[in-house]
């Protein structure tokens, strides 16, 4: 087994690292931060970006006033330009015991740790401050946002286990009450509820401008149902078993897990939420490098 | 008919359990985690039925093939040889291979081996044929087959230990391509062997139909002491204009013993320079360093001896010894900055491997002679210099010249010698604004850039492209990289003999900070080496290597044929055309190889080093029932031939009167599988739990 120094440094895969590494992680709100970043910032400041013209009032500061404005219009204007600020960056982990199944390969809760410590450290890349809340049918761990948090956030991950039933519901309830900055929050999960409670779930964590990404981690067993052998299922969040004869109801399992992302897509479109569904058989570097880029093709300024 | 252990009739007892299973068949209890039931819970299910015995053709099937196996367990075997000889019986087609690679020369492992060799041929019958085949990394048909033992002895008795490496895969398939032809139906190969681990890989898809034995002789040794001479390395320095070297030479112990106080001599030119004494722990390597001495010219030939032992093969190692020769290089620049050229100067004053012998001068300076006995010519954000005019560039590429032309905004390019340049030179691309641009894409098959191919092996990545000129390349072009945005970043043309590169942007740091980049310096030494031809000088070659001497006599004045003289003094005439395999020598034995243009013996040769395999050092054995095992697909029982009289019924005879096992398990086999596909087929239409 390779060892790392750091618990949790197996998440940033440098092969995933070396596809998406160009890219960034951009806020898609106007975020509010302390130093310079990528993100557009509420505020005016001292970018290269020019934003507006503005009347001279007393107090401004010449070097900023367009001579050239006044040379044609003979009025004063100063010139405004962007601001470019950080944020923070949330990642919201699934850990209920669900999220533990995997049927080859890697387990969703690992493949979700992967896709939120990439997304950390691109996000700690570009100075942004990193952040890491796992819940299931309540809040497990929180590491607060911090510029030093990236370390904490993979020793967190390392130490994530899927061993409770889960609830949406409750811990993002308490998580939106938390949040008082906007910032970008990572939210990854299964999502085993009705679409309609799932959105209520999550609604109020935009209430006050976050860039909401939102990741369904599915493994593949769950998305075809290739079960061939009659057995008995037993629900990994509840321990119910139920005899299932999977020739007899695959078609109609698949149906309705396509019902179900289809509802969540249309949902989370009509909030703004950028919703994306992860398969576990599919190489992580390629799923992040096509949401990525999507997104960065997609980013509207203000 | 008898059995062998007929106590294995109680496994017949077994049967009951088919019965005991059609009789209390339950339904599969088998649970299966999964996420959630969410979407489960809302379709109904079918429920179970419970199942007596009703495939009774299943539970026959079941009890038949346990029958059947069991009965192969107990070995049947026919008491006379009428089957037996019906199978397989008359003359019998017989192919001896016999290892004579370099390891075989252990102690009287080859005495051995011959001995064995003999045996075989003594047994054989009066209809028998036999093949001899010596065999060490290839393997030849020394002997075809004949029943003449007269001559199989005496070509067993002329075979030699070569200084080939041990290859068991070339041995064995030309041994099955033998007896693949032959009419005769008992077929059989014999591998005499010391059987060293290293020659087998397991990789080597040989497999001997069912009706070939294979049968082995090995002559290893337990206990062996060997120390050997594996690799040499050599630390250049530079004093008063002369060359001096510092010998390194490794040793490895791959005995059971520790090889204690060992003289190791290290000899230049026939003189021996120095002795040291070394002590080498069992399974242990260790090195010797002598101290420097003056190289004098070239081909100077050396060898290190260290101690004796039963393979003294092996204690020896040669080479040979050359000036190292600097790559020449001009920069050109436009002079108007001092420190334009200033990076790429740096990096190409650091390195050994080659050394750089670079001038920088500007583009007004340059005259024609400056080309001359240049391995390459750097333009380094110049105008194209006058000198370069008037088909000056052009004979000088054609020649087989290196030409790095590395772009900014003083590069221009006449449209007379557009032919030189790997495309059309377009307009500044500004990546200034927004982000800056970087490197995207490498072509990691060019030699430029194989050695960036390993994972962490350079992050270009990490170099900001800041401007670059835009380059429209034709289709006869290579390009070597891409920017982010698909723009070209480097690409190459073959001039004639000699190659061009264009590098779209700068190499300092005034269009892109890659000079500061770690990925700067093996950068700039690949494109000059690539763009100089340069090859390393090999101070020895391996056994089994095969030399190009056209390759070698090129860029000489004497191209005509050559006169190879081997370490046992063969000579061999070699045509210079180079067409065909003429010109090639295949390096078959350890020593020096002498090499020289016909017609010249006052001459001095040039030297060609060749050493032994490594491997060929290490004498820990295979099993030669595993090797057995995996080119017949079954464990046959190994039997040293030689112990057989000839006259009594052989193993194999034996073998055969019991070969009914065989069938007994494969049909028993065959049921099974037939059981497998009725059950499942079964278990398919029948929905239960």
């Amino acid at each position: 087994m390779q060892s790392h120094a750091i618990p949790g440094a197996r998440f940033v895969d440098p092969k995933v690292l070396a596809r998406v590494g160009n890219l960034e992680l951009l806020a898609r709100n106007v975020v509010e931060g302390f130093i310079n970043g990528l993100h557009r910032a509420p505020f005016f400041g001292a970018s290269i970006d020019f934003a507006e013209h503005r009347g001279y009032v007393a107090g401004d500061d010449i070097r900023r006033v367009d001579w050239r404005l006044y040379a044609r219009t003979d009025r004063y204007y100063v010139k405004q330009y962007e601001a470019d600020t950080n944020t923070n960056v949330s990642v919201l982990l699934d850990v209920s015991r669900s999220m533990k199944f995997f049927s080859r390969g890697i387990a969703k809760l690992d493949y979700a740790c992967f896709v939120g410590a990439c997304l950390a450290y691109l996000a700690q890349r570009q100075r942004d401050r990193v952040g890491l809340i796992t819940f299931d049918n309540d809040i497990v761990s929180h590491v607060p946002p911090s510029a030093k948090h990236f370390n904490v956030v993979l020793q967190n991950m390392d130490r994530a286990k899927a061993e409770r039933a889960g609830n949406l519901a409750i811990p993002l309830h308490k998580m939106a009450e938390h949040f008082r900055r906007r910032g970008i929050l990572v939210l990854l999960s299964d999502f085993y509820e009705e679409p309609d409670t799932i959105l209520e779930a999550i609604k109020p964590l935009s209430f006050l401008g976050n860039d909401l990404i939102v990741f369904h981690v599915l493994d593949p067993a769950e998305l075809d149902f290739g079960y061939e052998d009659a057995s008995s299922f037993e629900d990994l969040e509840t321990g119910e078993q139920i005899p299932v004869v999977p020739e007899s109801l695959v078609k109609e399992y698949r149906a309705m897990i396509q019902a179900h992302i289809a509802a969540l897509t249309t949902r989370f479109s009509e909030h703004r939420i950028d919703y994306t569904v992860l398969n576990t058989a599919e190489p992580l570097d390629r799923a992040l490098f096509s949401y990525l880029s999507s997104r960065e093709r997609l980013m509207r300024v203000r | 008919m008898a059995f062998l252990t007929p106590l294995f009739f109680v496994g017949l007892a077994a049967i009951a359990i088919p019965v005991l299973v059609h009789l209390v068949q339950r339904e599969k209890k088998r649970v299966v985690e999964f996420p959630s039931l969410m979407f489960v819970r809302r379709i109904p299910y079918q429920s179970v039925r419970r199942r007596r015995i009703r495939h009774w053709a299943l539970l026959l099937l079941r009890a038949a093939a346990i029958a059947l196996i069991v009965a192969a367990f107990a070995r049947p075997f026919f008491r006379q040889g009428a089957v037996a000889a019906a199978v397989g019986g008359g003359a019998r087609e017989v192919v001896i291979l016999l290892d004579r690679s370099a390891s075989m020369g252990y102690g009287d492992h080859w005495a051995r081996a011959q001995d064995a060799a003999r045996t075989v041929v003594r047994g054989l019958g009066p209809d028998d044929r036999a093949t001899l085949v010596l065999f060490a990394r290839n393997a030849e048909e020394n002997m075809r087959a004949t029943a003449d033992r007269t001559r199989l002895e005496a070509a067993i008795g002329a075979a030699k230990v070569g200084s080939g490496a041990t290859r068991y895969g070339p041995a064995l398939k030309l041994a099955d391509s033998i007896l693949s032809r032959s009419p005769i139906k008992r077929r059989e190969a014999i591998l005499i062997s010391d059987f060293q681990r290293s020659g087998w890989s397991g990789s080597e898809e040989v497999r001997f139909p069912d009706t070939t034995t294979v049968s082995t002789v090995s002559v290893a040794s337990t206990g062996v002491a060997n120390l050997s001479v594996p690799s040499v390395t050599f630390a250049r320095a530079s004093f008063s204009g002369q060359e001096r070297i510092t010998v390194t030479a490794g040793l490895s112990n791959k005995g059971d013993s520790p090889a204690s106080n060992v003289p190791v001599t290290l000899t230049i030119d026939g003189h021996e320079i120095q002795t040291e004494r070394v002590t080498v722990a069992p399974h242990a390597s260790g090195s010797v360093s002598f101290t420097q001495f003056t190289l004098t010219g070239a081909n100077v030939r050396g060898a290190i001896r260290a101690g004796t032992d039963p393979l003294p093969a092996d204690n020896n190692f040669h080479f040979v010894l050359a000036p190292s020769q600097p790559v020449s290089l001009v920069v050109v620049d436009n002079g108007d900055r001092g420190d334009s050229s200033l990076f790429l100067a740096k990096a190409l004053g650091i390195g050994s491997t080659p050394a750089f012998q670079v001038d920088v001068t500007s583009a007004s300076r340059l005259t024609p002679a400056s080309f001359d006995k240049r391995a390459v010519v750097v333009f380094n954000n110049t105008s194209f210099p006058p000198a370069g005019g008037g088909n000056g560039l052009k004979r000088y590429l054609e020649n087989g010249g290196g030409l790095l032309v590395v772009t900014g905004d003083h590069t221009t390019w006449p449209q007379g010698e557009a032919q030189l340049l790997p495309g059309r030179l377009g307009a500044t691309v500004d990546r200034t604004s927004g982000r800056s641009g970087s490197l995207g894409y490498l072509d990691y098959s060019h030699p430029v850039f194989e050695v960036f191919k390993a994972p962490r092996s350079g992050d270009f990545s990490a170099a900001h492209v800041f401007r670059y000129r835009t380059l429209q390349t034709e289709p006869t072009d290579r390009i070597l990289a891409r920017f982010d945005d698909g723009a070209i970043a480097a690409a190459e043309r073959k001039v004639g003999a000699g190659r061009a590169i264009v590098w779209t942007s700068t190499l300092d740091d005034s269009w892109t900070d890659i000079a500061v980049k770690p990925v700067f310096l093996p950068l700039v030494h690949q494109l000059v080496r690539y763009l100089a031809h340069y090859e390393p000088t090999t101070s020895w070659f391996t056994v089994g290597q095969v030399l190009d001497l056209t390759a070698r006599a090129k860029g000489r004045a004497d191209r005509g044929d050559r006169i190879v003289i081997t370490p046992a003094g063969e000579r061999l005439t070699h045509a210079g055309s180079g067409e065909g395999n003429e010109g090639l020598i295949e390096l078959e034995e350890q020593g020096i190889y002498e090499v020289r243009p016909a017609g010249t013996p006052a001459a001095r040769p040039e030297a060609i080093a060749v050493n032994l395999d490594p491997a060929e050092s290490d004498l820990t054995a295979i099993d030669p029932r595993e090797l057995v095992a995996a080119v017949t697909g079954h464990a046959t029982p190994v039997e040293v031939q030689q112990q057989a009289p000839p006259q009594e019924m052989t193993r194999e005879e034996s073998e055969r009167r019991q070969a009914l096992w065989w069938y007994l398990l494969l049909g028993g086999l065959l049921l099974l599988a037939a059981e497998t596909v009725i059950s499942n087929r079964l278990s398919k239409t029948e929905r239960f739990l």
